[in-house]
């Protein structure tokens, strides 16, 4: 970034959040993300930046701020990479949508599922692969051009894009974001230089709302294949709350008859909760202390469980004693499933066991601080969270599709940009 | 409070819309010197605990609550506070809160001084959350207030809402030597009855007043609860401080003042915690416990590597150790870290040491085979190779050369030198000899950089002439305890070129303290000393109990202190009570009030101390006999100056509050039996009489009474209230006579 610190990044609601974060007022995966958007999206409205390559910058600096806060809450990470993500993608479908063909350069998320390896495609793939994504990056676009009624600045983005693309006509397709927007700033010297950031951000403004609305919808696109999963008159097993996973059953129940299975999980016994739930919408539900998972695995077709994070090898975070559960149903052969949105893919590796990522918390719900001595000489430990090994996991269903664990990685290399990994 | 809800009210809070402030108080004085000589350069609620200044903990703790106005009330060092203050996040504007920094006078010498303050600059103007500058918590403060704000609506005489936490009587960071029985309501959790229950000596019962079971159906008699010292006051709160000028500590002035008093009507509540952590640390054991809860989580969020206060990034292993990202930390290979361990940035760990239960400060270094076991050392200190730590704090800076041994229980002040070869024994507290500073700052500076600036960047002149006056009382410290040094470091191995002082045990500095102090303060040191006595580090870290047999040394010269402590502890309020009586009385008498007049001034002053009535009594009765001169050889001359007397002042007697004249003659009887004015018994019991102030069937009750013939008196009184006894046989004989010639009268005139 430019020598001269951004005003923006003195915004009180970053402070707001990163201390919320710390202070762990915003708990959850999806509170945090959707905390995180609504704030990147106020950045974004009120940062001022002359190239795209500034705005990258103001982004990930918002994002490493928070990311520092509350480095459990992979979410928060996410989110960031993926507007990082959205924007590059809206903006090179800005600058290449009037000149060049538009098809050319447009990265969406669906055709990178359907093609993969998104950033080896050099020449124009057909217009026809995916023509919906296609109508609604450039129909943003020509429902913005036409907006600005002052000349100018019109003509500068007009000049912007063209020296980009020109940039990019010489350079490969893997650098475009780099070199593309280094270009910027020299034509728009001398000029307003707001102009660049008036163009632009109507659209990111869009792409940024874009995220939101899948973050808001998570719940019914994860489970709008529901009954495809499960099946009638099958025992299903699952533990703590997790409002995937509810979503998920009872998007199933209008389909099928099954009984659900839920797990107390201590110490949070948020078991109990989810079983009031499920059973408010007449599934038929059977609430059991954790100690009989083993017991009853023999009966159970099914493992669904929620997750906190999905990490790149196709491991996860997930509540305390879904270890205990998924080991019991390996041992069975029962499947187990996890149901996330994909907002908790995260590119990072728990190769090592890092102990402190299990987020430790008060050790008061395990044992009373009421003991007294006991807790002078017994070392408590409260994890929030289990590692499930890849091994342990058969498929991810996600709102964005089913995955087995294997294609995790390229999930998350098609949702985020490489250099993002590491905000 | 407009919002009704309570989701709606906390919610407008987070935003920092347009509802009230929340403001809090932080007395960030401890107003005693159980952390001495650690606190004699550096105020209380600056040392680390978990590398982070008390204070950050606590403004950490009360942004977690939502509030938003901090006023800091701070005493000593005010300069390094402010200072702290403005070098902390906390001034940043992006921080939300509004932290003013209030300087108060040297001569507060107690939380109420300090309250009276917060009254007389009118902080405050609505409900305020009130703590100590010494606070670790995690709890939801504005909960409590919202509760406390309900309760008003309802009943505006509850004035304040304490926070209490269940612990189990054993808890670790619940202080023994500083604890209180708590008797609530089970319904309201209003609070009915404060006893506050010292550690030693060992206090075994508590008094109930009747009215409180009876007029409650349900009571819980609570003696598991730690006193999280957090309070939500209502804005009259300071306003009562000032109106009762003998209040001094918020417990065991306000709080039993309040609920004792039969003249303010006031409640008091509590909140009983249910999950949450507060504590405060008071004392070198709550230090150590409320470390070890914070390195166990017992404080999350409000842990290492999480919401550190002052910002630093720990790594969590496990087994709760945790050692600062960064890479900035060197551990040998082969040095062994323990359990509940947090290891700052930029140390060195050489080979073969062991750390274990321990906290280390930022740019230490630990020498090969050294072992440090539960110990807390700030930041900057270098401990030499082959060194034993157990169970001490060592202050920033420190500096412990090679084969030294740090007993348990040492308090090693910021700078010293020891060693090599020291050996330290066990509850020795050591800080820089005057002279020696020099060479420890430039050391400092050049290690803990941060907060040395915090001294220099002090540039005006309230901070000056606070640092002064800090220096004039540090070095009469010094002073004394450099007058003793020679018997004290005879036991004691220092090793060549150490600069340390050494400071004595026991009590005997402190007392000379409270003299300087002047006698206001009393009552608090000497509580403040009774609980150091149990809460040393001494007892943290072996049970009470054990302590006494295995720690003979300590033990033999603190025990009998203790005890003749408690004894006068005891009788003090009464003593106190008495000179106050006595004083007013001087004034009434020599300026001549009327009657009406001193009685008032008696009943507020008995009300003020909440004394039975039989004090007044007696100290009016003294006072009127002390008055009577006594005139040699003339007994007319005698009686006319009784009659005078009486007769001026002797219906005050009745005036204070209550006639009971049998508890008049008793009183007067003990009074002159007590002085040299037996001889005056016969005519003032004469002159009251002939006053109304007594009758005859008070004389005769006193007559029957066992006491009065000096029943269970001491032999040298026995014989002098024997004496007014015969005395009064011979005025009831009169009685008996003038009746019978009365009778005799009546049957004349028939």
């Amino acid at each position: 970034m430019s020598a001269e610190p951004n005003p923006v990044l003195n915004l009180p609601a970053i402070e707001v959040l990163t201390s919320k974060l710390r202070r762990r007022q915003v708990v959850g995966s999806r509170p945090a993300a959707l905390e995180t958007l609504i704030l990147l999206r106020q950045v974004v409205a009120k940062a001022r930046f002359s190239n795209i390559e500034q705005l990258v910058e103001i982004i990930r600096t918002v994002g490493r701020r928070l990311v520092q806060a509350q480095p459990k809450e992979h979410s928060v990470g996410n989110t960031v990479r993926k507007v990082l993500h959205h924007i590059r993608e809206e903006y090179n479908t800005a600058t290449k949508g009037t000149s060049a063909a538009p098809s050319t350069t447009s990265f969406s998320i669906s055709k990178f599922i359907s093609q993969g390896q998104p950033k080896r495609q050099n020449t124009g793939s057909g217009p026809n692969h995916h023509p919906q994504a296609m109508m609604k990056a450039t129909s943003t676009w020509v429902n913005h051009v036409p907006a600005p009624p002052q000349d100018g600045r019109r003509a500068s983005v007009q000049i912007n894009r063209k020296e980009d693309v020109q940039q990019e006509e010489e350079d490969d397709d893997d650098s475009t974001d780099g070199e593309g927007s280094s270009a910027g700033p020299s034509t728009t010297t001398g000029q307003d230089p707001d102009a660049f950031a008036k163009g632009l951000k109507p659209v990111l403004m869009e792409a940024i709302q874009d995220v939101l609305d899948e973050l808001e919808t998570v719940y019914d696109t994860v489970s709008k294949n529901a009954k495809d999963h499960v099946h009638s008159d099958e025992i299903i097993l699952t533990l703590g709350m997790s409002r995937t996973v509810e979503a998920f059953l009872k998007a199933a129940a209008h389909h099928r008859n099954f009984t659900v299975i839920v797990a107390e999980t201590g110490p949070s016994y948020s078991g109990h909760a989810m079983a009031a739930s499920l059973s408010a919408s007449s599934i038929s539900t059977i609430l059991v202390p954790d100690s009989s998972i083993y017991a009853l695995m023999s009966r159970v077709n099914k493992v669904f469980l929620g997750a906190h994070a999905i990490l790149a090898n196709g491991g996860a975070f997930a509540t305390t004693g879904t270890l205990l559960a998924a080991t019991a149903a390996r041992t069975h052969s029962t499947p187990v499933v996890i149901c996330a949105g994909q907002f908790k893919l995260t590119p990072k590796w728990n190769l090592y066991h890092e102990y402190g990522g299990l987020d430790f918390g008060d050790p008061g719900d395990v044992l009373g601080f009421e003991e007294g001595l006991l807790t002078d000489g017994v070392d408590v430990v409260n994890p929030h969270y289990d590692y499930l090994a890849p091994e342990l996991i058969d498929a991810f269903i996600t709102n964005d599709g089913d995955h087995p664990p294997s294609s995790i990685y390229r999930l998350i290399k098609e949702t985020y940009d490489d250099e993002d990994n590491d905000l | 409070m407009a919002p009704r809800s309570s989701a709606s009210t906390t919610k407008e809070k987070l935003i920092g819309g347009e509802d009230e402030v929340l403001q809090a108080i932080i007395l960030a004085d401890s107003f005693n010197k159980r952390f001495k000589p650690l606190t004699t350069r550096k105020p209380r609620c600056l040392l680390p605990i978990c590398n982070a200044p008390l204070l950050e903990w606590t403004f950490e703790s009360l942004a977690l609550a939502g509030v938003k106005e901090i006023f800091v009330v701070c005493r000593s060092h005010s300069g390094q506070v402010k200072a702290a203050i403005a070098e902390s996040k906390w001034s940043k504007p992006g921080s939300g809160i509004k932290i003013t920094t209030i300087l108060t006078a040297k001569e507060t010498y107690s939380p109420g001084d300090a309250m009276r303050d917060v009254y007389t600059r009118g902080l405050v103007t609505s409900d305020f959350v009130l703590v100590a500058g010494d606070l670790v918590s995690n709890v939801r403060i504005d909960e409590v207030v919202r509760v406390h704000k309900e309760r008003r609506k309802t009943n505006k005489d509850a004035i304040m809402t304490m926070v209490v936490k269940e612990s189990g009587v054993n808890h670790r960071t619940r202080s023994k030597g500083d604890s209180a029985v708590f008797v609530l309501d089970a319904e309201t959790s209003e609070c009915l009855h404060y006893e506050p229950v010292d550690g030693h000596p060992k206090k075994s019962t508590v008094q109930i007043p009747r009215e409180i079971l009876a007029e409650h159906p349900e009571l819980e008699i609570r003696n598991d609860l730690i006193d999280c010292c957090i309070d939500v006051c209502s804005a009259e709160v300071p306003s009562l401080f000032q109106d009762n000028f003998d209040y001094l500590d918020l417990r065991r002035d306000f709080v039993h003042g309040v609920l004792t008093s039969d003249l303010l009507m006031k409640n008091i509540h509590c909140y009983v915690l249910k999950e949450g952590y507060a504590a405060r640390v008071k004392d070198t054991k709550s230090y150590d416990a409320i470390s070890k809860d914070i390195l166990s989580r017992w404080t999350f969020p409000l842990v290492p590597d999480d919401n550190h206060p002052s910002g630093h990034v720990y790594e969590h292993l496990r087994g709760n150790k945790y050692i600062a990202k960064g890479d900035t930390v060197t551990l040998s290979r082969t040095c062994k870290i323990g359990n509940n361990t947090l290891i700052g940035s930029s140390t060195q760990v050489y080979d073969n040491a062991i750390i274990t239960g321990s906290v280390i400060g930022r740019h230490c270094v630990i020498g090969n085979g050294t072992v440090i076991r539960g110990s807390y050392v700030f930041d900057g200190t270098v401990i030499g190779p082959n060194c034993v730590i157990e169970q001490s704090i060592i202050g920033a800076g420190v500096s412990i050369k090679e084969k030294s041994t740090v007993m348990k229980g040492c308090l090693l002040g910021d700078g010293v030198m020891v060693g090599p070869g020291a050996k330290i024994e066990a509850f020795e507290r050591l800080s820089v000899k005057p002279g020696m500073e020099v060479q420890m700052d430039v050391e400092e500076d050049s290690e803990d950089e941060d907060e040395d600036k915090g001294d220099d960047d002090s540039e005006e002149e309230v901070e000056e002439d606070g640092l002064t006056e800090d220096d004039t009382e540090l070095d009469s410290d010094i002073e004394e305890v450099e007058k003793i040094q020679d018997t004290l470091k005879a036991k004691l191995v220092l090793g060549r070129d150490s600069n340390a002082l050494v400071w004595p045990r026991g009590p005997i500095l402190d007392d000379d303290e409270e003299d300087a102090e002047g006698p206001d303060n009393f009552t608090n040191q000497r509580l403040v000393r009774l609980a150091d006595n149990c809460s040393d580090l001494a007892d943290s870290d072996s049970d009470n109990d054990s302590d006494a047999s295995t720690d003979s040394n300590s033990d033999s010269d603190e025990i009998p202190i203790e005890a003749g402590g408690a004894s006068l502890l005891l009788s003090q309020p009464q003593t106190e009570f008495k000179r106050e009586v006595k004083l007013s009385l001087d004034r009434a008498f020599e300026e001549g009030h009327s009657v009406d007049n001193a009685a008032v001034e008696l009943k507020t002053l008995r009300m003020a101390s909440n004394v039975p009535l039989v004090h007044v009594r007696t100290g009016v009765v003294a006072a009127i006999v002390d008055r009577i001169p006594i005139v040699e050889g003339n007994p007319g001359e005698q009686r006319q100056a009784i009659g005078k007397m009486i007769g001026r002042w002797g219906e005050l007697i009745n005036r204070i509050g209550g006639i009971d004249g049998v508890e008049t003659v008793t009183v007067l009887q003990a009074q002159c039996a007590s002085s040299k004015r037996v001889a005056l018994f016969g005519p003032i019991l004469v002159a009251l009489y002939q006053q109304d102030i007594v009758d005859e069937d008070d004389i005769r009750g006193w007559h029957e009474l066992p006491v009065s013939q000096g029943v269970g008196a001491l032999l040298s009184e026995a014989e002098e209230l024997k004496r007014c006894w015969t005395v009064g046989s011979r005025m009831i004989e009169q009685f008996d006579e003038q009746e019978s010639s009365e009778e005799d009268d009546d049957e004349d005139s028939e």
